[in-house]
């Protein structure tokens, strides 16, 4: 049995779109498949004109670097860094310049200025998350992908973590992909993509929890 | 418990196996060392009962002590005439006297080198024909020598030069070169080689005269006649003879020969057991952290044994029977590897041209017993404190997620550690300070070192921050983000880098002492050399410690050019003092030796050796200080054959190495007619004013090597060299052996990186999420093995060289003075840190292939 059949999305440049559905519907394949983690059976892939599904290890290794962040559930900071180090990151692995003036505006973006020198283990769970993001949007990539983000987190601490990500989408225009199973933050998307049993039962844009709730049962 | 154990076990099979191999290697070593000793001892032992099989009773110069194998062979021999009243002894049925002579001659190949390896080896024994039934012999081709110009070979070594019968050989003796016939190939014994030794034999007056034994025997064997017991004939044999012979039977003979082999050979194996234990001590330390780190990670599945009602005790048994399983095992394995040691061993002393004898690997009770103890009580010793530690996890961390943060050392474990140190350096310095004999200060040397280690190791977890920061920094400077992060993963639990990399120190700093050590040596040696010779050249053994024929003294003098020569002899004697102990006794050339060497006289000045009388002596004075000795006093000197000679001292000299006087010092002819001293240690040559060096030079060589092979004259640099040669080829074996440790050290770096790495698969995963190359992930990881065992080294080097300077400011009265070869500690530091890239290639290669996915999914 194929964990995806048939499926076929496109995502537009500043798009924020929720992927949604119960466990085992393949959503997150379908997160492997696009962010070029996973290679599928047949079907293709494409992000900002380059063929993903085409590329080798090295080919990924540069996507990544260029064109892609990555949000995760475990927050994931090296713990040996500092919140500013966590940020610049990837910049220093793709041995690019960092420009101080960008990483010190998403630090304030994500409402960490003052706690830049802190380690991981010195922050709260929220705050990782938010050291997170801004590291995911450093490179200014086309496509974030984040992976229940608000997994790990407390309502409220979801809550702004997902205002953060929409703000991101909008304000830098960048295409921010979600896979949740949690209504209140596909809420926040502007499109709502429903899997089931590995195929697209809905895709549309929503309201807010209630709508989004509606359509999950509908399914 | 115990299954669960075993599941455990199982279910971590690589980490157990890393493990495992690093109780084996030192348990192989253990095990491979009993095995060899009793393989050699037995089969020295059916040698030489073969050899004497037809001896009843050997008569044999007296032997009042057994002479050490430091010391020179004496050369006491019996007269000729004594082979008569042997025979007239009632109870003998027959009595042959012969030859067997281990120092006089040199066999050679046509070239006119000394067969065997180059630079010495094996000893070649000169031996007489013996009637039956005393033959040890047995021709397989030709026959036994009948003429003066006749020699027979041993097979084996006619075997290795491919000699025929009926071709020539030449062989160098007392009086120099001489062509032989060989006519006939023969077996010694069972025909088992005898450690590279080689036979020559001749008639017994061609044997007597190459051996500058004319009208004299080395022993006389002796046939019982029927009924009489070969001890009651022994008995009545020494109630017959004169004091300075012995009889004794042949059995007893046998047993004593092999006896003084295994002496040797026991040596050997003290040396390699050393060896072997440092391996084990550098395992254990591997055992300690993975142990450790595997506790540290299953902190939550401890706890939740505890929260289904295991006891504490319980879980301790969960992490000891893992270890008891891995004992065993291991031990088990090391036993069978240790056969491989055996002819590893066997290998290289063949390659180095000593095959020993073999009959077949004996694996005798110790040789299972003893590695079997050693590796398992070594495991177990090692993994108890982390067990204690698994035991103290509270149910609650089951639940808790941080339960992986590095602990910071408790104040009780720095207090305990520096008590360690304390105790170690103590132990060292009273080893090295306070005892008089090597024998006695090995123990506390081993105990100090054990003691040192242990603690530095402990205490290496606050040296880990700012020594990481001196090493990661130039790779952070020139690499980046990798260097960086490689940098602060060996801090992340500094504990668990410093007993890492404290495995790889042992080894470091064993080496670097030993190359202080040695270098230090040298350095003696040559200073000495420089102060005390003023010849134009030293005529030696080529092999650097053999003897040479007294005749070669009078053939160099003789040379065009050549105004002085000094021939230096000695003997072990027992001086009779408060405390009688057996001593080099030397003997000087009064007549020329202040023409060649310049003394450094406390008491007296040249004339006073000139002047030297034959009862006269010259003591060392720092010898003669430790042993109240004093100028004036008369000494009673005893030979190996108990002849007591009265000498009194009229004068002394500082000989710090230990060049020319050691302890006492008599006129060369006194020591060769009343200590039995046969041939020369060496000649101190001088040349005459006007006379050309070089062409001199030349003129000496060219007479040496046509009449004495086996001497080789050098200048003061060459013979410099020489002697360094030597400690650098001792040294070699030592770094050879150590490597084993190091070895092991390496498999903990290799054992620490791969359960640090399982440890962060979801931060290399996402390190790889963020853009991270293959490569990038391997270089990060190498670099952070670099790192961990560049710490070791540094640290390693500072104790070896700590050491190094204490021992040899401790043995400042031997006249050791202090060489530090920084270009070879600089080397042994890059060498570290090759090593240590090396060791972290294949964890590097398991971390690149992390797959993003992993970040995202692990748990």
């Amino acid at each position: 049995m194929d964990a995806l059949r048939g499926v076929t999305l496109d995502f537009r440049k500043g798009e924020l779109a929720a992927i949604v559905g119960p466990s085992g519907s393949g959503k997150s394949t379908l997160m492997h498949l696009l962010a070029g983690l996973d290679k599928p059976t047949a079907g293709q892939a494409w992000i900002d004109g380059v063929e993903v599904t085409a590329l080798d290890d090295r080919g990924l290794t540069a996507l990544r670097r260029e064109k892609l962040g990555f949000i995760f559930q475990f927050f994931n900071l090296v713990p040996v860094l500092d919140a500013a180090e966590n940020v610049e990151l990837p910049l220093k692995i793709a041995g690019r310049e960092v420009d101080p003036a960008w990483r010190d505006r998403l630090l304030d973006t994500v409402g960490l200025a003052d706690r830049a020198t802190h380690r991981p283990a010195e922050l709260s769970g929220g705050q990782q998350q938010r050291v997170a993001i801004a590291r995911a949007l450093i490179t200014r990539p086309a496509v974030v992908f984040a992976d229940e983000p608000t997994g790990n987190l407390d309502s409220k601490a979801g809550g702004s973590i997902i205002e953060l990500l929409r703000r991101s989408a909008e304000e830098l225009g960048q295409t921010v992909i979600i896979v949740t199973h949690d209504p209140r933050v596909a809420g926040h998307a502007g499109r709502v993509i429903v899997l089931a049993d590995g195929q697209v039962a809905a895709d549309r844009e929503v309201a807010g929890e209630d709508d989004v709730i509606g359509l999950m049962r509908d399914i | 418990m115990l299954a669960l154990a075993l599941r455990g076990l199982a279910s971590r099979k690589l980490r157990a196996a890393l493990t495992a191999l690093a109780i084996m290697l030192g348990v192989a070593m253990v095990a491979g060392t009993f095995m060899l000793k009793g393989s050699v001892e037995k089969a020295f032992d059916d040698i030489f009962a073969e050899a004497n099989a037809g001896i009843d009773v050997t008569v044999q110069p007296r032997s009042e002590f057994d002479v050490g194998f430091d010391m020179p062979e004496s050369g006491a021999a019996l007269p000729q005439s004594l082979v008569s009243r042997v025979e007239g002894v009632d109870g003998v049925e027959k009595a042959a006297g012969g030859i067997g002579d281990s120092t006089s001659i040199a066999i050679l190949d046509p070239a006119g080198e000394r067969i065997g390896p180059p630079g010495g080896g094996p000893p070649h024994i000169a031996a007489s024909v013996e009637p039956e039934p005393f033959n040890p012999f047995t021709w397989i081709e030709g026959s036994a020598p009948d003429a003066p110009d006749e020699v027979g070979i041993d097979s084996i070594t006619a075997g290795e030069e491919g000699w025929q019968v009926g071709q020539e050989v030449t062989i160098s003796g007392v009086g120099g070169a001489k062509r032989y016939t060989l006519s006939g190939i023969g077996r010694f014994g069972s025909g088992v080689p005898l450690g590279g030794a080689s036979f020559a034999l001749f008639t017994l007056p061609e044997a007597q005269a190459i051996t500058g034994k004319r009208g004299e025997l080395d022993s006389i064997d002796v046939q019982a006649a029927a009924g009489v017991a070969p001890d009651e004939l022994a008995a009545r044999l020494n109630a017959a003879l004169p004091g300075d012979a012995e009889a004794k039977t042949g059995a007893e003979d046998a047993a004593e020969q092999s006896a003084d082999i295994e002496e040797g050979f026991g040596f050997l194996t003290t040396f390699l057991l050393v060896f072997a234990g440092i391996s084990v001590f550098v395992g254990a330390f591997l055992i300690f952290n993975t142990f450790s780190i595997t506790v540290a990670q299953r902190t939550r599945e401890f706890g939740m044994l505890r929260t289904l009602g295991a006891s504490s005790r319980q879980v301790l048994a969960t992490v000891v029977g893992e270890a008891l399983v891995v004992g065993i095992l291991a031990s088990l394995l090391g036993i069978v590897v240790g056969l491989g040691f055996v002819e590893l061993i066997t290998g290289a002393f063949k390659a180095i041209g000593s095959e020993l004898p073999q009959s077949g690997i004996v694996v005798t009770g110790a040789s299972i017993v003893v590695p079997l103890i050693v590796g398992v009580v070594s495991t177990l010793g090692s993994a108890i404190v982390p067990a204690i530690r698994a035991t103290r996890v509270t149910p609650l961390e089951a639940i808790r997620d941080d339960a992986q943060v590095a602990r910071r050392p408790s104040r009780r474990r720095v207090w305990i550690a520096r008590l360690l140190v304390v105790a170690g350096v103590l132990a060292l310095a009273a080893g090295l300070f306070a005892t008089s004999s090597f024998g006695s200060a090995l123990p506390l040397l081993g105990l100090g070192l054990v003691l040192l280690f242990v603690g530095i190791a402990m205490l290496a977890g606050t040296l880990v921050t700012p020594l990481a920061s001196l090493v990661g920094r130039p790779i952070e400077r020139l690499r980046g983000v990798t260097g960086r992060l490689a940098r602060e993963n060996t801090l992340r639990n500094a504990t668990r880098t410093a007993v890492t990399s404290s495995a790889l120190m042992i080894g470091v700093a064993l080496v670097v002492f030993a190359a202080v050590f040695a270098a230090s040596a040298t350095k003696s040696v040559g200073d000495a050399l420089d102060e005390a010779f003023a010849g134009d050249l030293i005529v030696s053994n080529s092999d650097g410690f053999s003897p040479i024929s007294p005749e070669v003294a009078r053939a160099v003098a003789g040379v065009e050019g050549v105004e002085t020569v000094s021939p230096l002899t000695g003997a072990p004697a027992e001086i009779e003092l408060a405390t009688t102990e057996q001593e080099l006794v030397d003997g000087l050339d009064p007549a020329t030796l202040t023409r060649v060497a310049k003394l450094e006289w406390v008491e007296g000045d040249d004339a006073t050796l000139t002047g030297l009388g034959a009862d006269e002596a010259i003591a060392e004075s720092q010898w003669a200080g430790e042993n109240g000795v004093e100028v004036g006093d008369t000494l009673t000197v005893r030979s190996v054959t108990g002849e007591e000679t009265r000498v009194r001292v009229v004068g002394s000299v500082r000989d710090r190495v230990q060049l020319l006087v050691s302890t006492l010092a008599l006129p060369i002819d006194t020591v060769r007619r009343r200590l039995d001293a046969r041939q020369d240690f060496a000649d101190l040559v001088g040349f005459a004013a006007g006379a050309d060096p070089d062409a001199t030079g030349d003129r000496v060589e060219e007479l040496l090597a046509d009449r004495f092979p086996q001497a080789e004259a050098r200048d003061q640099q060459q013979f410099k060299q020489e002697q360094e040669d030597q400690i650098n080829q001792l040294l070699a074996l030592i770094y050879v052996l150590l490597a084993l440790s190091v070895l092991v050290s390496l498999f903990g770096v290799v054992n620490t990186l791969v359960l640090t790495i399982y440890e962060r698969t979801r931060e290399i995963g996402m390190l790889r999420a963020i853009g991270a190359s293959r490569s990038q992930i391997r270089r990060m990881v190498r670099y952070e093995s670099l790192i961990t065992a560049m710490i070791g080294a540094l640290i390693g080097a500072v104790i070896g060289l700590a050491i190094a300077i204490a021992a040899v400011e401790a043995l400042e009265d031997e006249g050791l003075v202090l060489g530090v070869p920084v270009a070879g500690i600089l080397l042994v530091l890059i060498l570290a840190g090759v090593a240590g890239v090396i060791a972290g290639v294949w964890p590097a290669r398991r971390a690149s292939r992390i797959e993003v996915m992993e970040a995202l999914q692990y748990e």
